[in-house]
């Protein structure tokens, strides 16, 4: 194996010598497997930002250079390569990157370093030339928006959770991720005149917490406006199926919670229609056909 | 600033000297850059927004005080058994620690009771436990727990606040102070102890839930499963509620004053607490009335209302969850079983095998489950050796191997995770540490652990300690 000073040397060469045979840069393994790895798991603390350890892994060039401790790829041999090294130690070694935390590399992502290290870490070799990496996931989704961003409605926030008593509580650090309705600590201070006020932040509540507040069938009908709601806790409330009606335009409800209530078979039958509707909680209502198993009464 | 090194342990003692030296208020918000202010800590809590999706919103953890025996609860050992009697082999042994069984013979010791097969995975458990065995499907088995400490109160104090040596905050304090507190006529932190009739075993220290350097007003507060649920709460006969308020006002009115020249957080915590103790006059009584909870209810738990037994407790678990009580813990005393295990065993699992299961159930059938955390889990395991000091043979403290168990709050249903070797002596396969039950836990609350630190005589104290926690990533659903 050459040594890692005169690969270094040896690269500019390799490179030019190897464009000829090779295949375009976006068709090679480097580009195809192992720089979105690098990006998605190293980059942010080892980029054009920031370069812990003076190190910088957005580049090949900037990845052969290595660090302040020299090179980290032995090109041939992934256990005496530091960039192996680090991301398969245990995860609490010190030394363990990503460090504090961060996402790890997948098993897959940790093999596919492995195989282009083990190939020669070459920039050039064509995708297909190194057999047996695992295939690629299919792309997530990016993470929709569960309602629009609240922060530019805090003040307004933070005075409704003043005057009405309850609180109005992100469900992330995301400000799309909209809202969540608590009150569980006063939960009689909510009533039906609350959730009318409620009306100018509606769209940003994805999650309602009503368990135990005085509202009513006639409130419900200010849910409807909550359009981007998608958990409806009513527990020990007043509902009865006449109100459940008010909710057919809650086209995103996912849970709706009506143990302690009065609804019966007539206000289940209203919520058939709900599209995203997965589970309703009936337990201790009139609603019949419900087995001991309260999974059974999950739709 | 040479009484640094020197200074008491809270940060209370620490901001009192600075206010006779330096000037406070400077000198405090000097502090808070660097850590969440723990004066200002409000009943949100310090980590606003959460930085990781929220998938328990509150943990009920059931504690089986005394350290409950994997072998006759949770972990099979068909081999164990064949080799019964046999010594244990001292490759395994050797120079590994032991608590009372020191200078003795290791012997193996069988599974006293069989195992049954429960569930769509047909996972083993003692049968003992039928009715854990009948929620299997809902719970996550974990069965290759560890343990630093081999002694009582060391065991649950690393359990708890994640060292052997108390002054540490407790669980359910660093929970509350980072999540805050979603009920305002209830504390935040609940802790109720529970003990077989007629027992008195090894006491549980109120130490185990206290805040340490956090603010008091995050302790845990017990309640009693007997009689009066908090002492001395009720009025005196010829004390009216206006004239409690028109007090509690004015005390607070003069804490407030006092406050707002020291700036101590003891001092929020006292008005706080005042403010707390009004409001417990009126909703302890409301918790504690089972009147509403029909017979079916009791039936499940298997409990009489105010009998002071675990199951009771978890049912005022239940209803303590459904008041937006942050952190509830039980403790149930009684399963320090060095003697007698074949005879005492069997009282135990009837004491908690049928409650604990209704809780489960309870919470599923009112939709509480997804967003609530059961954790079921003694302070330590047990030796797969026997102990033969007195009476009948019992297991010895052991801490290479437990068994523990969760529901609910985002871990996987119906999931065994982990393994122990054949003897049960030591966990082998996805081996699982203290710090890593709490780092999951923060994890699920929505909360990162290696980030969530409170300065602390100089360190960025955390839950997880410093040797390094991480989420057990194999058991989240």
């Amino acid at each position: 194996m050459i040594s890692w000073p005169n690969f270094r040397r040896a690269v500019p060469a390799l490179a030019v010598l190897a464009a000829v045979v090779a295949a375009r840069a976006e068709d090679t393994f480097y580009a195809q497997r192992v720089a979105p790895i690098l990006e998605q798991k190293c980059v942010a603390c080892h980029g054009e930002k920031k370069q812990k350890g003076k190190l910088r892994l957005d580049s090949f060039a900037h990845l052969m250079r290595g660090g302040e401790g020299g090179g980290v790829v032995q090109s041939g041999d992934a256990k005496d390569s530091e960039l192996f090294i680090r991301v398969t130690l245990h995860p609490a070694d010190e030394d363990f990157m990503p460090a504090d935390s961060k996402p790890p590399l997948t098993p897959d992502e940790v093999k596919v370093l492995e195989l282009w290290i083990a190939a020669g870490a070459s920039a050039t070799a064509p995708l297909s030339s190194i057999k047996g990496a695992p295939a690629l996931a299919a792309p997530k989704a990016p993470v929709a928006a569960l309602a629009p961003d609240w922060q530019p409605r805090s003040a307004q926030i933070a005075r409704l959770e003043e005057e009405l008593g309850v609180r109005l509580v992100a469900r992330s650090h995301l400000p799309t991720d909209g809202l969540v309705l608590r009150t569980a600590g006063a939960p009689t201070r909510c009533d039906d005149a609350a959730l009318a006020k409620l009306a100018p932040v509606a769209d940003l509540i994805v999650e309602a917490e009503l368990a135990r507040t005085k509202i009513t069938d006639a409130g419900l009908v200010w849910l409807a406006t909550f359009s981007n709601l998608r958990a409806l806790d009513l527990t020990r409330t007043r509902v009865t199926s006449a109100g459940l009606g008010s909710l057919a335009s809650l086209g995103k409800l996912e849970s709706l919670n009506l143990t302690s209530t009065g609804v019966d078979d007539a206000g289940v039958a209203r919520l058939k229609d709900l599209p995203a509707l997965r589970k309703t909680w009936v337990f201790d209502t009139r609603v019949t056909g419900v087995t001991a198993d309260p999974a059974a009464s999950a739709k | 600033m040479n009484f640094l090194p020197t200074a008491a342990q809270t940060r209370r003692a620490f901001l009192g000297r600075v206010s006779q030296g330096v000037g406070a208020v400077a000198l405090a918000s000097l502090l808070g850059k660097t850590s969440p202010p723990l004066h200002g800590a409000a009943a949100r809590g310090v980590v606003d927004p959460l930085p990781l999706p929220q998938r328990a919103k509150r943990v009920i953890w059931l504690t089986m005080a005394g350290g409950p025996s994997q072998f006759e609860t949770f972990d099979p050992k068909p081999k164990l058994a064949q080799l019964h009697g046999e010594a244990m082999p001292e490759s395994l042994t050797r120079g590994q620690q032991l608590a009372q069984l020191q200078g003795q013979r290791l012997v193996c010791h069988a599974p006293q009771f069989p195992f049954a097969k429960f569930g769509k995975n047909q996972t083993e458990i003692c049968s003992l436990f039928p009715h854990i065995g009948s929620v299997v499907d809902d719970i996550c088995l974990i069965r290759s727990m560890t343990t630093d400490a081999i002694n009582h109160d060391p065991a649950h104090m690393f359990m708890n606040t994640g060292s052997q040596i108390a002054g540490r905050p407790s669980m359910g304090a660093w929970v509350n102070y980072g999540l805050g507190s979603e009920a305002e006529n209830l504390p935040g932190f609940v802790v109720m102890v529970s003990t077989g009739p007629g027992r008195s075993p090894q006491p549980i220290a109120t130490r185990q839930w206290s805040s340490g350097f956090l603010p008091s007003r995050f302790q845990g507060v017990q309640l009693h499963g007997r009689g009066d649920a908090v002492h001395y709460l009720a009025n005196p006969g010829h004390v009216s509620r206006a004239q409690q308020r028109t007090d509690v006002t004015a005390i607070n009115a003069l804490n407030r004053q006092h406050d707002a020249f020291v700036h101590d957080p003891e001092i929020a915590t006292r008005i706080a607490q005042y403010e707390l103790a009004f409001q417990l006059q009126a909703s302890v009584p409301e918790l504690t009335d089972l009147r509403g909870e029909d017979a079916r209810t009791l039936a499940l738990y298997g409990c009489a209302p105010g009998d002071g037994s675990f199951a009771a407790n978890c049912l005022l678990a239940r209803r303590l969850a459904e008041r937006g009580v942050r952190f509830i813990q039980l403790y149930h005393r009684d399963w320090d079983h060095h003697s007698q295990l074949r005879e005492e065993m069997p009282l135990k699992a009837q004491e908690t095998d049928r409650a604990s299961a209704a809780l489960i159930t309870d919470l599923k059938q009112r939709g509480m489950l997804d967003d609530t955390l059961v954790v079921w889990t003694g302070e330590f395991g047990r030796t797969p050796m026997s102990q033969q000091t007195k009476g009948t043979a019992g297991r010895d403290h052991h801490n290479k191997s437990m068994s523990l168990w969760l529901a609910g709050g985002g871990v996987q249903r119906g999931l065994v995770y982990g393994a122990t070797d054949e003897f049960g002596y030591a966990a082998t396969e996805n081996i699982c540490t203290v710090h890593d039950l709490h780092a999951t836990m923060l994890h699920l609350l929505g909360i990162r652990h290696d980030a969530f630190t409170v300065k602390f005589q100089g360190l960025d104290a955390k839950l997880t300690g410093v040797e390094g926690g991480r989420v057990i990533q194999g058991i989240l659903g």
